[in-house]
């Protein structure tokens, strides 16, 4: 018997789970441990924070269907790290923290043979200052719930402008080093897509902020698209989205501190600026957990494990380098701990070798730019790969690791979403194929010009509407979930 | 809403394409969209299924 822990229960966690129970019998033990036992469609969180869809249109409670599945859910957070054990327990473990107000401050030694940590990011806030979402007029699209609250503050200006006031809503990135520009450039364009569907627009002004040297980088160095008879860029891609809505860009801005009225931001000519704003949601700073690991002896190992940002080491390539000397095989295949062979780390728990886009840095010191973004198709990847070379080692006995998914391999699907309605909505179907640029490969563009792609239309928002109910059936385990692809 | 309603010469928001009401047509017109969504998923598929190995 094997048992498996999955810490995490967000698009890694919850895919590797689910292909484990499926591919592993009753004799193995898979137990899932997660802060909270509900699961959230993160896409979806834009349509929530515009009021086109509730929480609970894009959430369930994991519960049920883990007890079906026979899958053990424990409702805690991890905190320490043994991968050797102590002087008790003979093997790894994790000691977790219950979350539940019944078992509040209750700590558990949890054993394993295998351990998934796909824990995802901490929404580092207080890393930028005066950031708190749902005080005042800064809202977040990042969970469920501060969707929600976002939600009903745009309500309420809304309702301003319907009284004639004006109002300046700004969006983008909040720390100077963020990443996941993609929902924050969902959220302008759906927000504008509101304040136009009521006329309102006179009253509105719309302004993206971003750490990007340009726009459409995405954290991702922009992509080279084949469009209308020329081999164009996704800089040009997304102005012309904000020039057709008249939307103002702010670029190579690293946000630092925001106030009730004002955003204030570096940029990289070491310019301190500030913008008014009247409602404003800023994408937070992406960090580990702050775990701790500890041998057998009880010495602190956190650097074996973790990387100085917090997030798990893996068989990437940390070696610093230059960013002319980087290449995609620098990125992690296998997301196995390379001190701890039994340990994985897919989704965004995975320390990156480096980020995608050329790392700048102003005259003041400040770094301003995009870190790299592992969107929900790679993390899903990663999460079955991950359960696909588990159930391998427990059935051959054999820690050969046979699938690997790299970022500089694998491609990856966004659709943008610039408006909701079945018959008058609009997204960008965007593609990259591979994440990483591989110059090497793609000597010209550094992706397959033929499979990197952006198209607005209305087709793009059917694609995003269908994906909603289609993941979230998959995640639901209803019949032939496996069926549907990552 | 699509067109440009402020255009301040010599700044960034003045360089960009713009789509032409033609563009903006073939992005709603439902047949050529319907089209175009069959064409979108199999590029998509195509992505997918080399993802990993």
């Amino acid at each position: 018997m094997a048992r498996i822990v999955v810490l995490g229960a967000g698009v890694a966690g919850h895919t590797a789970a689910s292909y484990l129970q499926r591919y592993l019998t009753k004799e193995h033990q898979v137990t899932v441990i997660s802060p909270s036992s509900i699961y959230q469609w993160i896409p979806s969180n834009i349509w929530v924070g515009v009021g086109r869809m509730t929480a609970d249109e894009i959430k369930f409670d994991l519960k049920p269907l883990y007890k079906k599945w026979g899958v053990e859910f424990l409702q805690a957070k991890a905190q320490r790290f043994y991968p050797e054990g102590d002087a008790e327990i003979n093997s790894g473990y994790v000691e977790v923290s219950f979350t539940t107000p019944d078992r509040s401050g209750q700590t558990q030694k949890v054993p394993y043979d295998f351990l998934i940590n796909a824990t995802g990011p901490k929404l580092n806030f207080e890393a930028t200052e005066g950031l708190h979402p749902g005080e005042g007029n800064i809202a977040s699209v990042c969970t469920f719930s501060h969707a929600t609250e976002a939600w009903e503050l745009f309500k309420e200006k809304l309702e301003k402008m319907q009284n004639g006031q004006k109002q300046t809503f700004v969006i983008g990135t909040g720390h100077p080093t963020a990443t996941c520009q993609g929902a924050a450039f969902e959220y302008i364009l759906n927000v504008d897509f509101e304040i136009k569907r009521r006329g309102l627009q006179d009253l509105a002004e719309v302004v993206w902020i971003t750490n990007e040297y340009e726009l459409g980088d995405f954290g991702m160095g922009g992509a080279f698209i084949k469009k209308g008879g020329f081999i164009s860029n996704t800089k040009l891609f997304a102005e012309s989205y904000f020039v057709e809505r008249n939307i103002k860009w702010i670029k190579r801005a690293g946000v630092k501190k925001i106030d009730a009225q004002k955003i204030y931001y570096e940029n990289l000519d070491g310019e301190y600026l500030e913008q008014a704003y009247d409602f404003a949601m800023l994408i937070p700073g992406f960090a580990g957990h702050g775990f701790q690991a500890f041998d057998k002896q009880g010495t602190d190992i956190s650097a074996k494990l973790f990387a100085p940002n917090g997030l798990m080491k893996v068989d990437a390539d940390y070696t610093p380098r230059p960013f002319e000397e980087w290449s995609v095989a620098d990125w992690p295949q296998t997301y196995q701990n390379p001190s701890y062979p039994n340990i994985f780390a897919p989704g965004i728990a995975f320390a990156p070798p480096h980020s995608i886009s050329k790392p700048m840095t102003n005259k003041n010191g400040t770094a301003i730019y995009a870190t790299a973004p592992r969107t929900g198709m790679p993390s899903g990847v990663m999460g079955k790969v991950t359960a696909e070379n588990i159930v391998n080692w427990i059935k051959t006995g054999n820690p050969e690791i046979k699938h690997k998914a790299s970022m500089g391999k694998m491609g990856a699907a966004c659709i943008v979403s610039a408006g909701y309605g079945m018959s008058k909505g609009t997204a960008a179907t965007m593609t990259v194929s591979p994440v990483v640029p591989d110059w090497d490969k793609f000597p010209e563009w550094g992706r397959d010009i033929n499979t990197t792609m952006g198209e607005p239309g209305l087709a793009g928002h059917w694609l995003k509407w269908l994906m909603h109910y289609m993941f979230l059936y998959k995640a639901k385990g209803k019949p032939f979930w496996w069926m549907i692809p990552e | 809403m699509e067109n440009r309603l402020v255009i301040d010469k010599y700044s960034e928001q003045y360089y960009p394409p713009t789509p032409t009401n033609t563009t903006l047509f073939w992005r709603r017109f439902i047949p050529f969209q319907l089209i175009r969504f069959m064409i979108l998923n199999w590029k998509i598929i195509r992505i997918v299924a080399k993802g990993h190995s």
